[in-house]
């Protein structure tokens, strides 16, 4: 039994030497601490915050951005234990294979290992993200299907897909991961949870070899430094999420001048997101009202709770030289006169009745194409513990927008050869795609893994190249990105790098 | 009254009668004037296809009525163009909305011939 440890409650200047270092409590950190409970290393989990939400804390996230309009640093992220579970949506499908792939159509794009490597991990994931019996596109059309007809589409490049959701036990809804194991890390007997410890450096032995030791402060309840400590772990995870990784990573630049793993410039850079632009589309059924599994997420007969999805194929994916999209049903809406017209005269034109037709908004998420420039940095402002603040600069292609309306297109042709119904893609210019832009809030990509060190930050193990000792998980080591939520398929790469890390510090 | 004059008069009240009655059923059938297009047009809802063909004509600049009205009776019809186009990828966007070139098309020729 361990108990948690509250920081503040140490004395200044001590030093807690585990064998392995996690510093951030969110999915990540925590799945990653659950996963070595069963072994004999003596895990220190160091999360910046505590059980729960605190404005102080949550304002050392803030930060500056410039180029496309993005949500606030510090509105995207929370800064206490269980981190984005705090307020994630639970959406969960895994990545696809062509995802793993190195697209030839799409430059800097793939993983130094195909999906087959993440899929022994899945099962486990998809427990602790609780989304319940694994259904997704394997077994989505014949489940949902008692709960009413999946909309035939005609034979084409796009398919119906599946998400499952996050579901913790009652009725709250998704998994907080923070409350929903701090019991399960109570009682892991070597692992320790450490709750206000904000890790404010990594520090580097004098020749660059490996991490020597953690620089660790706590805040005061007037907000200034409280009390300091130092870690100093046999190896250390970094956990902090795809932003804050990069910045304690450029901060701790006092041994490696360029910032920590960062001698290629690559810190930072390839910062990606998953737009979620709205009302996209308007899909039209001639039958009428869609099953409910479309516009929201229904509970199954197996447990699973599923919404429907278009996606495209990877056949079609290859053959378009497009990326990854999910588009997805979200509220019925009313034609316009030139809506209406389109709908009688195609039905009339297919010999179909349409006369009970329901009109809907379709919503996506999509593949960004990994941008160098799209980058965080630091600035030359400092928060409460004296670390620089980051500064993202977005960018957003209009490549990105036109390989999706191709999708759409294909998905509006196949509704019309099953007759099932017809679509308007409702967004051509830039203006109209970024009208209603929402984010996914995924952080990936910045700092990516790559087997060659001039490529990528991290190597296949997730190990920083060069510091044999410092590891990051989390969605800032996928170097390509997927359509797909990044939670549930980072918490299986964390299970990953559990094992390698069982093995290299046993 | 002469004869000639009353059947003379008989014959213009009955038209007046009969356009009355053909205005007055306008309400619930539209009655067009005739075109050489009639065959190809008789299938669809006119006044519907010719909203959607005003936004159709607007990407089409080159729109030529006497070949769309070929090319759709080559087809044999509407119902056979459209879900060959579906089948073939020959699809067009009109105001957004994705549908199969020739439905563009006859509804393009609608909105050429709209009072
Ligand atoms: C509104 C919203 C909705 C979302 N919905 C979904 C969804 O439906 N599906 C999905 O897959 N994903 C969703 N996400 C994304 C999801 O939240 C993230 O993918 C996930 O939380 C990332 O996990 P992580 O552990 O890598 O990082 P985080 O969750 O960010 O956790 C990082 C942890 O590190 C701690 N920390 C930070 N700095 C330090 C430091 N210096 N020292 C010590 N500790 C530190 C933080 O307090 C935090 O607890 C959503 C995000 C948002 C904001």
């Amino acid at each position: 039994m361990s108990a948690y440890i509250d920081a503040r409650t140490l004395p200044g200047g001590t030093v807690l030497s585990p064998d392995i270092a996690i510093v951030g409590g969110g999915p990540a950190g925590i799945s990653l601490a659950l996963a070595l409970a069963d072994t004999k290393l003596n895990v220190l989990l160091l999360e910046s915050g505590g059980r729960d939400f605190d404005s102080n804390i949550q304002s050392l996230y803030a930060g500056a951005a410039s180029g496309v309009p993005y949500a606030a640093l510090d509105a995207g992220r929370l800064r206490f234990l269980g981190g984005g579970t705090n307020h994630w949506g639970g959406w969960c499908r895994p990545m696809d294979e062509i995802d793993f792939e190195a697209r030839d159509w799409i430059a800097h794009s793939g993983w130094p290992f195909p999906r087959k490597a993440l899929e022994p991990y899945f099962p486990r994931a998809q427990t602790l993200v609780e989304a319940g019996a694994w259904t997704y596109d394997g077994s989505g059309d014949a489940i949902a299907s008692a709960k009413g007809p999946v909309l035939p589409l005609g034979k084409g490049g796009v398919y119906t897909s599946w998400f499952q959701f996050s579901k913790m036990r009652g009725d709250v809804l998704p998994t907080q991961f923070g409350k929903r194991y701090e019991e399960n890390l109570r009682r892991a007997a070597h692992v320790t949870p450490l709750l206000h410890a904000n890790v404010t450096a990594i520090r580097l032995a004098p020749d660059a070899s490996r991490v020597d030791h953690l620089d660790v402060a706590t805040l005061n309840a007037s907000g200034g430094i409280g009390t300091r400590l130092t870690v100093k772990p046999r190896v250390t995870v970094l956990a902090c999420g795809g932003m804050e990784n990069v910045r304690l990573l450029l901060a701790s630049n006092d041994v490696m001048k360029p910032g920590l793993g960062n001698q290629n410039g690559l810190v930072g850079r390839f910062f990606a997101d998953n737009p979620i632009p709205r009302d996209v589309a308007t899909l039209v059924s001639f039958s009428g009202a869609l099953a409910p599994f479309y516009a929201s997420n229904l509970a199954m007969d197996n447990g699973a709770i599923l919404r429907a999805t278009f996606a495209p194929t990877a056949e079609f994916r290859r053959a378009r030289k497009l990326a990854g999209s999910l588009s997805t049903v979200e509220q019925p809406v009313t034609l316009d006169e030139t809506g209406t017209a389109a709908v009688v005269t195609t039905a009339i034109a297919l010999g179909v009745d349409a006369s009970r037709a329901r009109a809907y908004s379709l919503g996506c998420g999509i593949e960004l194409k990994p941008d160098p420039d799209r980058r965080l940095t630091l600035t030359g402002e400092r928060d409460a513990l004296g670390l620089p603040r980051l500064k993202l600069h977005m960018t957003l292609s209009d490549e990105d927008f036109a390989r999706f309306r191709l999708t759409l297109a294909e998905l509006g042709r196949q509704l019309l050869a099953s007759k099932a119904g017809m679509l308007r893609i409702n967004c051509s210019t830039r203006e109209e795609w970024l009208k209603n832009m929402d984010w996914g809030h995924h952080h990936l990509g910045t700092t990516r893994m790559h087997v060659d060190p001039k490529q990528g930050v991290v190597n296949a193990d997730g190990q920083v190249h060069g510091v044999p000792n410092l590891y990051i998980a989390g969605s800032g080591v996928f170097p390509s990105y997927s359509a797909s939520n990044p939670t549930m398929n980072l918490v299986a790469l964390t299970l990953r790098l559990g094992d390698h890390l069982k093995k290299v510090a046993a | 009254m002469k004869r000639r004059t009353i059947v003379a008069g008989l014959g213009v009240a009955g038209a007046a009668a009969a356009a009355g009655l053909y205005r007055f059923t306008d309400l619930f059938v539209k009655h067009y004037p005739p075109t050489p297009y009639d065959d190809v047009l008789a299938v669809i809802d006119r006044e519907q296809a010719s909203r959607l063909g005003r936004a159709a004509l607007r990407t089409m600049p080159d729109f030529d009525v006497a070949k769309t009205a070929a090319r759709l009776r080559a087809a044999g019809g509407i119902s056979g163009a459209a879900a060959q186009d579906v089948e073939q990828e020959r699809m067009t966007e009109a105001d957004g909305w994705v549908v199969p070139q020739s439905v563009a098309l006859i509804a393009a020729l609608a909105a050429k011939f709209q009072p």
